[in-house]
């Protein structure tokens, strides 16, 4: 069974700048390929997806990229609109009480507000469903804040359990969580590079991700992958500025295949996404991965 | 002279800034050793440093002491300082409970530890982090006396939240709205008032659909708890903001050479110019470098396939060269009057002493 077949959510997530977003984009992008209502979120950030696969920016809506295939940035204040909406029901009440120079505050003070809402839009679309009652979304794919932050976000739902008493805030939060720990549903996928740092923290994040917020791990992409070039007799017959050349690419291939040991440890299988070389890191460099990441997708749906 | 040496000379505060995986932490022990080697006595605040540094720099779960580096590590690096190096790891909720053990009358203190509000601030609240790191900062400049300090800062998700992480935590703690919502329970003295009896406040009645009610007389326990405290967080906010602003201070603001995060680059010197903070230097780190001639030349006289092999090599190494040498050139523009300082990526992280003095070699030029 490939590992990524069957969940609806799947939440990509690693240290700062080793390829989340990327790898999300082309996961997304292979699972609308598959046939599958893909929705992509970003949380919080800059946009990024849209402009990786070549299309105009969504902002905070959901907006529709191509076939099966669309993107949103959740942001907290829009979320918290919506989410409130949905409780008062009416816009007037909303404008009154979050028109309020309190509102301010009340986004500060009660814990992870913030997160809550993003990750209860998020949810939210994750259970909506279309008329005929079939999903609106097959599958959703987070690109999720990097390793502190993400812990952080996705331990939100428990955090308002622990925090907030009884009241509807907390309801909420218990679905959210039950969703989030059912391994049938959610899977995460480490994304981790050839480095030492990263592969630590990749590690670290597997230990937290599952036992601290019991979010299982379906897939780790190692990310940036170097594979070995010069054979030790061709190293030997070369000059020796171009010795120090061959012996760098080397160690970067040793390191490698390093890393690639230690994240085998990790009980979820491991896909290599070789490192692109191109000018501009764009539509092109996406659809490569997500050729290379297919074999995590075929062969089921949700 | 070089930006950074000169920093050195007059600053007595640098702070590292910079989007998450830079190379802050880096940066700042680097400057931290450089400071000592050369006889001016130094302190580094760390940030969750890689744990081969922490181990490197004597900090083995030592959390918030202050640990001078031990002698035989510099003897390791060949290296003989003029003047001592010490080290810390800022532990977020270690230091907010030492601050409000420290600062809180005997009767609240336990009242305020307890609180469950108390502890998602102190652990989870977003700024929470970068407001005691300003604390830590105020509280070594004032009762100690290292003449450098350096400040390590965290992966803020947003350039702002790091100079805005003071107001955004005072604001929580004494806010003026929230004082008149919950003013019937602050005047009664004690907690356990009915929500209700909050009298007028619509707004307190909407807002507890969301929460429950007893979270807001938890939170008017927690005001009322801390209260005592405001005027001097306030006092001390306002002091650091000083520290901050003051010529002795300067910011290192470091990037990699990556499109995203020279962006976020420019967007926070813009803003630490806003707030007319001294940006003593832009440190553009693990830059590749561009492949010499002679390697072209050389590899051209190769016989097949290991030309190809090696031109394959020198070409995705020229590729990623002129990546970031088209960043640095935009950079160069957009922060005219910034010295920037270009720092090569090493083949293997930097995470012991003699790592971080080879570091210093390009810092200091
Ligand atoms: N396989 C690859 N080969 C070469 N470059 C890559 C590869 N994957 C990602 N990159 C580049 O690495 C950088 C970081 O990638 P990306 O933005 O996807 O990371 P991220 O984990 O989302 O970062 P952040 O933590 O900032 O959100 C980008 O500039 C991207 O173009
Ligand atoms: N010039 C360099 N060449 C190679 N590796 C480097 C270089 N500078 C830093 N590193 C390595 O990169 C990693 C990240 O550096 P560092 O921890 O200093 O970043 P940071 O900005 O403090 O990260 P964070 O935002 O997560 O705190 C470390 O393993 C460090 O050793
Ligand atoms: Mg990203
Ligand atoms: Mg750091």
């Amino acid at each position: 069974m490939s590992a990524l077949a069957h969940q609806r959510l799947l939440i990509v997530t690693g240290k700062g700048g080793v390829g989340k977003t990327t790898v999300s984009a082309a996961l997304a992008l292979g699972s609308a390929r598959r046939g599958l209502r893909t929705l992509v979120c970003e949380v919080n950030t800059k946009e990024r997806v849209t402009t990786l696969l070549g299309r105009p920016e969504v902002g905070p809506e959901i907006g529709s990229l191509e076939e099966n295939l669309w993107s949103v940035d959740v942001r907290p204040t829009e979320a918290l609109r919506e989410y409130a909406l949905m409780i008062l029901k009416y816009e007037s009440i909303y404008n009154a009480v979050f028109g309020n120079r309190l509102v301010g505050y009340f986004l500060r003070f009660i814990p992870s507000i913030q997160e809550i809402v993003m990750l209860g839009k998020i949810l939210f679309h994750l259970r909506e469903k279309r008329p005929d009652g079939s999903w609106r979304f097959d599958r959703i794919v987070i690109d999720a804040p990097a390793t502190g932050h993400a812990i952080t976000f996705l331990s939100v739902p428990q955090v308002v359990l622990d925090t907030v008493p009884p009241g509807p805030l907390a309801t909420d939060a218990t679905w959210m969580r039950d969703l989030l720990i059912d391994p049938k549903t959610t899977g995460s996928v480490l994304v981790s590079l050839p480095e030492d740092l990263p592969v630590n923290e990749t590690l670290e994040l597997h230990a937290a991700l599952t036992a601290k917020i019991k979010i299982a791990t379906a897939a780790v992409v190692l990310n940036g992958f170097i594979a070995p070039r010069f054979t030790d007799a061709e190293r030997a017959g070369l000059p020796p500025e171009l010795a120090e050349v061959a012996r760098v690419h080397e160690l970067r291939a040793h390191l490698s295949a390093e890393a690639e040991t230690k994240l085998r440890t990790l009980p979820a299988p491991l896909t290599r996404v070789p490192r692109i070389y191109q000018a501009h890191f764009a539509r092109a460099a996406i659809e490569a991965i997500a050729a290379t990441l297919a074999p995590l997708l075929d062969g089921g749906r949700p | 002279m070089n930006p950074i040496a000169q920093a050195l000379a007059t600053k007595d505060v640098l702070v590292c800034v910079g989007s998450g995986g830079v190379g802050k932490t880096t940066v700042a022990a680097t400057l931290a050793l450089r400071s000592a080697v050369e006889g001016k006595g130094s302190l580094v605040c760390t940030i969750d440093p890689a744990k081969r540094l922490a181990n490197a720099l004597g900090l083995e779960a030592l959390g918030n002491a202050e640990m001078p580096i031990p002698e035989k590590a510099f003897e390791a690096a060949g290296l003989k300082p003029k003047s001592t190096m010490r080290a810390m790891m800022l532990d977020m909720k270690r230091s907010w409970d030492e601050l409000i053990e420290k600062r809180s009358p005997p009767d609240k203190r336990d009242k305020i530890l307890n609180n469950r509000f108390y502890q998602a601030m102190s652990t989870a609240l977003a700024g929470s982090q970068e407001y005691i790191a300003m604390e830590k900062l105020w509280e070594l400049r004032t009762q100690r006396d290292y003449p450098l300090i350096v400040l390590d800062t965290p992966p803020t998700a947003h350039a702002l939240d790091f100079l805005d992480a003071p107001n955004r935590i005072l604001d929580f703690l004494d806010n003026e709205a929230a004082k008149w919502l919950l003013t019937p329970a602050l005047a009664a003295g004690k907690v356990g008032l009915k929500l209700f009896s909050f009298g007028s406040s619509y707004v307190a009645k909407t807002i507890s659909r969301f929460t429950g009610t007893e979270t807001l007389q938890e939170l008017a326990g927690f005001m009322l708890a801390i209260s005592g405290l405001n005027e001097g967080f306030k006092e001390r906010a306002l002091q650091t903001r000083a520290l901050l602003a003051a010529k002795t201070t300067g910011f290192v603001l470091v990037t990699g050479p990556m499109p995203d995060r020279m962006d976020e680059a420019v967007y926070f010197h813009t803003l630490l110019k806003q707030n007319h903070l001294d940006v003593a230097a832009l440190v553009v780190n693990r830059v590749h470098q561009a492949v010499p001639q002679a390697q072209w030349a050389a590899a051209a006289r190769l016989p097949d396939p290991l030309k190809q092999k090696m031109e394959a090599t020198l070409q995705e190494a020229e590729q990623l060269a002129a990546a970031d040498a088209r960043g640095i050139e935009r950079l160069r523009e957009q922060c005219p009057g910034t010295p920037l300082i270009i720092v090569p990526r090493f083949e293997r992280d930097v995470h012991d002493l003699k790592a971080l003095w080879e570091t210093s070699q390009y810092l200091f030029g």
